[in-house]
């Protein structure tokens, strides 16, 4: 595959601190909320319900009281060489190289589900029925994002939509170009602890930018060449060796 | 010329020529394809203004600042209120998701509703309200027209210190019944041990910022404790900086996500707490570590002392030293005794630690004798209103009401015993016992007519609630304020619901645990989506439709009217400030000399600015006296309480207080029932021997109060929380072995009050021998988001009544497994 | 039998216009008639008696304005209204228009329930301050001239999609001579790609 990394635009990545995270999940509620994400009467069904941001937990696998316990929200890791992109048939999901990030368009969508298939960290939800949502609460829908129909693949945009009305912003300001904070996505605004950080890769001036040269940063499942522009951070080793789905003895084999 | 086969073949390959030169299919598949795309139940959101209203949140006591989005006159999304000096733009996920409580239609009460069915056949019929509040005040007239106005009670779940708690409590004084019993909660047994203690009833303030390391006896800090958004920018305050992060350590019996963020976890058998206190007390003691300042000339009762009649009595240290060395805490908590040496010193040496109690949220209350002895660790080591410490504030400078006028009925019953028997006897601390209101009206020694039940689900969250709603079947007339089909609500026979968070104006005076004095306000930032009414506007027109007395304590309008008058208070105190400034976290520099940003000159512009930004506050403090700050009867900081001694013998009037502590379930004996100590758990034996533990814990995900958890929250359950309909217990591997459970395994939880049914969750952060059972589901009311799924852990709470309080104890149940 | 055969054969072509002409007729005339359905504008609102060359002398922006943040009124409130019809005892003309906005909507504080000809699909995100302000594209560009209108042109809706007829274009067989003929995406990605900005036809763009 060849890397589709434009980079005459902006990379936007986030770079979540788990050492931070709480797991509180005010980071869910707030994706959602922002996002028009339905709720399915029955949520705890993982390969039916919509969840364009999903927390999981790990542990060290020790035994009581030696066990630690860590969190990882998961958003879509807008990769720089998405493997969901060149399997749909589509052209519904396409790397945008103004900004890096994914771009699903729902109404172009033909709900093949490939993307899915492809997708390494089930960052993506499949509408198998009409987005539900709880008899009143559509009033609470906002019209940033447009309501998903049944038979289409639906996935994180980080708040793409943010992007555009900071834009619109600076340029009532008459400006083109935006601060560092004008445009963060809804799950790092929540985040009561400011565990993640927001920004563009590409400018050396954002925090994100020194933050992922840290050596407690990684990336889930780097082995695989996804290159995704969600960065997480850990002080704890056993957090960042699951990261890579780790095998005992893998790399050793190989040599 | 005939309409032949073949013509007709013509005529319509003539067609479909000119149907293909004509534009008809190709719109149409255009059309199509835009059809399947825009199916007609696929709601499309109506557009509108985008606008942000400041407010406060009022989904629990934690007074967070709160930015409400709203297109057009819709709420779409809720944020934390930057630069609000409580929460500075942190927001829970119960508070993201506020907006479902306010439209989700399937949990709200719409309208005013007179049951007409059976109880429990869920038949109601619209009633006005007009002829509802004429109905009660009915009710109410003729209680009072026989006498015998204290056969009303009101059971309230506002948050103390609020205007509309005190406008009920006022409502039902005024009548005459003495019977106002709130929801309890850790801040009840934290408000007894500190008037016992200390002589003083004030606001809960830790100083948690400033401090150096927290030693947190099962508070969940970070799963939704005290002040949420509070405690959430404290730890991203001190994420962000290594020097200012405290050494936390998290002593729970379950690895919470406070105690897998915390430096050192140590997991003793619930209820042991006390045990574990004191057993630091004994090394921090031994190591000569203590604050001898403190201990010799502000407390009293820490050396051995001689009374007025010349009885010697041991003191604190001595018994201490005696009965808690580490080999014997060892024993009864199984903690390890180095790691309870290492922990003593550890806190003792740190410049600036404090000592907390408490379990999960903080929703339910704890054991006196536990935050007794663990508030002592922090007066042993000097901690009391010192920075970081725990503060002794003054109560905000709210103006009081007038006085309530009672006419004859009223003053002569007011003052009559209350059902619950909190506040005298037994129970001289307690201001109100739910669990011995069910107990009294179930035993048939008190008859309630009339009750009255607000912001509270009782009936689902009680621990014991099955006793609860026993009780609620034997009184014929219930009202339900609730603006949600909650369980409580279902027993009412009458439902006058109140408007939701975001549609009322409310206020939190001290958000729990702040440590400096806060006072919010919230504002409705909706009209009210449905013909509900504010609580405190029904208890003002209540009042004047019964007149007489109670009208005429009742001078105001309305509810806003009463909580201005409060606030009132706040303006002619000359102190505080109105501000909402991100630069400056109010409790940085609260020892400064304040200079005040008053920008109001007048009483109106004051209100105006209130209403505006939602928060008055004062930066301040004056720390480091310990000479008048304790209003105990010597005056000190008492080791030995002579409050608990006086009210004992007052008890126990001629008889030797030795032959009532059997009674009270009292254990322990002689000087040390007045003193922080370990009660030993009586009948039920010691530790496993009498079958595995059974244990609710909180998570900050699943709302587990009054309020019913919104959909969105159902999300962040993992699948070895909720599975379907299931529930899961989370067991230690071993423990399961033992009882031959697997990951999933569906099992029957038996109590002596009842039984559940859960699978099983295999997870080493729990402790052997405990089951322990999220809160927050097994719900039988509300809609299906939360109907019908897992199992209410507090239906088969069997504890005992924590002496001295009264409370009930609900983390020492134990029950039996059954494999299905 | 033959010389039916005959007839038929000779005749046949009369068939095949028959059917050729009736296909047309339906394709071209019935079936757009049936697919749009009409509708009234809840007042005939004249953008020429409110505009520039008017007496109330207004410009566009007076009613169709951005707020602070950048995004755009679109069609203005009531409120807006009231701001010069005031007073129902004294209308600014004797129009029955103005009557109906007075009885109907001005007195009993109610909003008017404009029909939008040019609303959007809900997957269309479109930023006016983009156009209008950054690339100084005139509304006429898109909208026509709309302020030269005496009365407001009839809303028609596609019974299919729910659209407005001039977001596919009035004529039926997709021609257009204007720049505001039709706002399809392809019109979108028409300008967008001869002002040939970079990227400019990704499709978060546009799409939301």
């Amino acid at each position: 595959m060849k890397k589709d990394n434009n980079n005459r635009g902006a990379r936007y990545g986030m770079v979540i601190d788990l050492d931070k995270c709480t797991g509180c999940g005010a980071c869910v509620a707030a994706c959602a909320s922002e996002n028009n994400v339905p709720v399915m009467h029955d949520e705890s069904d993982k390969t039916r319900s919509i969840n364009w941001l999903q927390i999981y937990k790990i542990t060290n696998g020790k035994e009581f009281p030696d066990i630690e316990i860590a969190y990882i929200p998961r958003p879509c890791m807008q990769c720089d060489n998405p493997p969901c992109v060149p399997v749909c048939p589509a052209t519904a999901t396409k790397r945008d190289p103004n900004t890096g990030i994914i771009s699903q368009i729902y109404t172009r969508c033909i709900g093949c589900r490939y993307c899915m298939a492809a997708c390494p960290y089930h960052a993506r939800s499949f509408n198998w029925f009409d987005p539900p949502f709880p008899k009143g609460t559509e009033r609470s829908l906002t019209t940033e994002v447009s309501p998903r129909m049944r038979g289409v693949v639906e996935k994180c945009t980080f708040c793409h939509h943010r992007l555009m009305s900071a834009k619109q912003r600076a340029y009532a300001e008459g400006r083109r170009e935006l601060r560092e904070d004008e445009y963060i996505p809804a799950c790092a605004e929540a985040c009561p602890v400011n565990a993640i950080t927001f920004g563009d890769l590409n400018n050396p001036k954002h925090k994100i930018s020194q933050l992922i040269k840290s050596k407690n940063a990684f990336r889930l499942l780097e082995k695989l060449g996804t290159e995704p522009k969600v960065y997480y951070l850990s002080s704890k080793e056993w957090v960042r060796r699951m990261a890579d789905n780790y095998l005992q003895g893998e790399f050793e084999s190989r040599n | 010329m005939e309409f032949s086969r073949r013509n007709f073949i013509k005529f319509v390959a003539g067609g479909a020529a000119g149907t293909m030169l004509s534009p008809l299919p190709w719109k149409l598949i255009d059309d199509i394809a835009i059809w399947t795309q825009n199916w007609s139940w696929v709601p499309v959101p109506a557009k509108g203004r985008f606008s942000t209203e400041h407010t406060v949140c009022t989904l629990c006591p934690g007074g967070c600042g709160i930015e409400v989005k709203k297109i057009g006159e819709r709420v779409v999304k809720i944020h934390g209120g930057e630069g609000f000096p409580v929460n500075n733009g942190a927001i829970c996920p119960l508070g993201a998701a506020g907006q479902q409580i306010l439209y989700n239609e399937g949990i709200r009460w719409q309208t005013p509703m007179k049951r007409v069915g059976s109880r429990g056949s869920k038949k109601w019929e619209e009633i006005s309200w007009s002829r509802a509040i004429e109905e009660i005040a009915s009710k109410i007239n003729s209680l009072r027209d026989k006498g015998t106005p204290e056969k009303l009670a009101a059971i309230d779940g506002n948050f103390s210190r609020s205007t509309l708690a005190l406008l009920i409590k006022r409502f039902v004084n005024a009548i005459g019944s003495p019977n106002y019993i709130t929801t309890p909660s850790e801040e009840d047994t934290y408000s007894m041990a500190f008037q016992i203690m200390q002589g003083n009833k004030g606001p809960v303030a830790f100083d948690l910022e400033n401090a150096d390391f927290i030693l947190s006896f099962g508070c969940g800090l970070l799963d939704g404790w005290g002040a949420p958004g509070r405690m959430s920018n404290a730890w991203a305050y001190w994420s962000a900086d290594k020097h200012a992060k405290p050494y936390i350590v998290q002593v729970e019996p379950r690895l919470s996500n406070t105690a897998s963020k915390a430096n050192m976890w140590l997991a003793p058998y619930p209820g042991t707490e006390s045990a574990l206190a004191l057993g630091i007390a004994h090394v921090i003691i031994r190591e000569g570590l203590y604050n001898k300042e403190f201990a010799e000339d502000y407390a009293f009762g820490f050396q051995n002392w001689v009374d007025e009649e010349e009885k010697k009595h041991k003191g604190f240290s001595t018994i201490v030293m005696e009965k808690y060395t580490p080999q014997a805490v060892q024993k009864i908590t199984g903690i390890d005794s180095k790691e309870i040496i290492n922990l003593a010193k550890k806190f003792a040496t740190a410049s600036r630690p404090i000592a907390l109690a408490g379990r999960g949220k903080g929703i339910l209350p704890g054991s006196l004798y536990d935050f007794m002895s663990i508030h002592s660790l922090n007066a042993l080591v000097g901690r009391i209103n010192k920075k970081g410490g725990v503060l002794v504030p003054d109560e905000l400078p709210l103006a009081q009401w007038p006085d309530i006028e009672y006419d004859s009925v009223a003053a002569d019953s007011v003052a009559k015993e209350r059902i619950d028997k909190a506040g005298r006897g037994q129970y001289p601390f307690a201001e109100s016992l739910i669990n011995k209101f069910a107990q009294a009206v179930n035993d048939g020694s008190s008859v309630v007519e009339t009750l009255l039940i607000f912001s509270s689900n009782p009936a689902y969250n009680t621990p014991n609630n099955t006793d609860f709603i026993k009780a609620l079947d034997k009184i014929p007339f219930i009202v339900s304020f609730s603006p949600f089909i909650d369980e409580t609500s279902l027993f009412a026979d009458l439902i006058l619901p109140d408007h939701t968070h975001l549609e009322k104006m409310m206020d939190t005076a001290w958000p729990a645990g702040l440590q400096y004095p806060v006072y919010t306000l919230s504002r409705p930032v909706i009209k009210p989506l449905y013909h509900t009414r504010h609580s405190g506007d029904v208890i003002v027109s209540l009042a004047k439709k019964i007149g007489g007395s109670v009208a005429r304590s009742f001078i105001w309008d309305d509810f806003e009217h009463a909580l201005k008058d409060r606030v009132k208070g706040l303006y002619e105190s000359g102190r505080g400030e109105i501000s909402s400034n991100k630069e400056v976290s109010p409790w940085k520099n609260l020892n400064a000399a304040h200079l005040s940003k008053k920008t109001y000159t007048s009483f109106d512009s004051m209100w105006e600015e209130l209403r505006g930004i939602g928060c008055w506050f004062e930066p301040e403090h004056s720390f480091g006296n310990w000479s008048n700050i304790f209003h105990t009867k010597t005056k000190k900081f008492e080791f030995f309480s002579t409050d608990i001694d006086d009210s004992l013998k007052g008890y126990a009037g001629k008889r030797p207080v030795q032959d009532i502590l059997a009674t009270l379930g009292i254990s322990s004996s002689g000087d040390e029932v007045n003193m922080p100590h370990y009660e030993k758990k009586g009948a039920k034996g010691e530790r496993e021997d009498n079958g595995i533990v059974f244990l609710p814990f909180e998570i900050i995900n699943l709302a587990s109060g009054w309020v019913g958890n919104p959909p969105f929250l159902n999300k962040t359950l993992f699948e070895s929380q909720l599975k379907r309909d299931d529930i899961f217990a989370e067991i230690n591997p071993k423990t399961a072995s033992q009882y031959g459970l697997k990951e999933g395994s569906r099992i029957t939880v038996r109590s002596s009050k009842g039984e559940i049914r859960v699978r099983v969750h295999i997870f080493d952060g729990a402790r052997p021998g405990i089951i322990f059972v999220p809160a927050g589901l097994g719900h039988t009311a509300y809609d299906k988001y939360l109907k019908g799924k897992g199992a209410n852990p507090y239906t088969i709470i069997d504890g005992t009544e924590d002496p001295l309080t009264g409370q009930p104890v609900w983390w020492d149940t134990r029950v039996e497994i059954l494999k299905i | 039998m033959d010389a039916d055969l005959k007839k038929s054969d000779k005749y046949g072509w009369v068939f095949l216009i028959a059917g050729l002409i009736g296909a047309l007729i339906v394709g071209w005339i019935i079936f757009p008639a049936l697919l749009y359905s009409k509708k009234e504008q809840p007042i005939h609102f004249s953008h020429a008696k409110h505009g520039p060359d008017s007496d109330a002398g207004m410009s566009c922006e007076d009613c169709h304005f951005f707020y602070e943040d950048g995004s755009f009124s679109g069609i203005p409130k009531i409120a807006k209204c009231i701001e010069c019809h005031e007073d129902a005892e004294l209308p600014l003309s004797d129009s029955e228009e103005e009557e109906k906005l007075f009885t109907d909507y001005i007195v009993p504080n109610k909003e008017i329930p404009w029909l939008v000809y040019s609303r959007q699909p809900e997957c269309v995100y479109f930023p006016h301050m983009a156009h209008v302000k950054m690339a100084d594209i005139e509304c006429n560009v898109c909208h026509g001239e709309m302020a030269k209108q005496d009365s407001m042109p009839v809303y028609k809706v596609n019974r299919l999609t729910g659209y407005s007829i001039d977001i596919w274009g009035r004529n039926i067989a997709g021609l257009k001579k204007n720049t505001w003929d039709r706002m399809k995406m392809n019109d979108c990605a028409e300008c967008h790609t001869e002002h040939n900005k970079e990227n400019n036809n990704a499709c978060f763009v546009c799409h939301k």
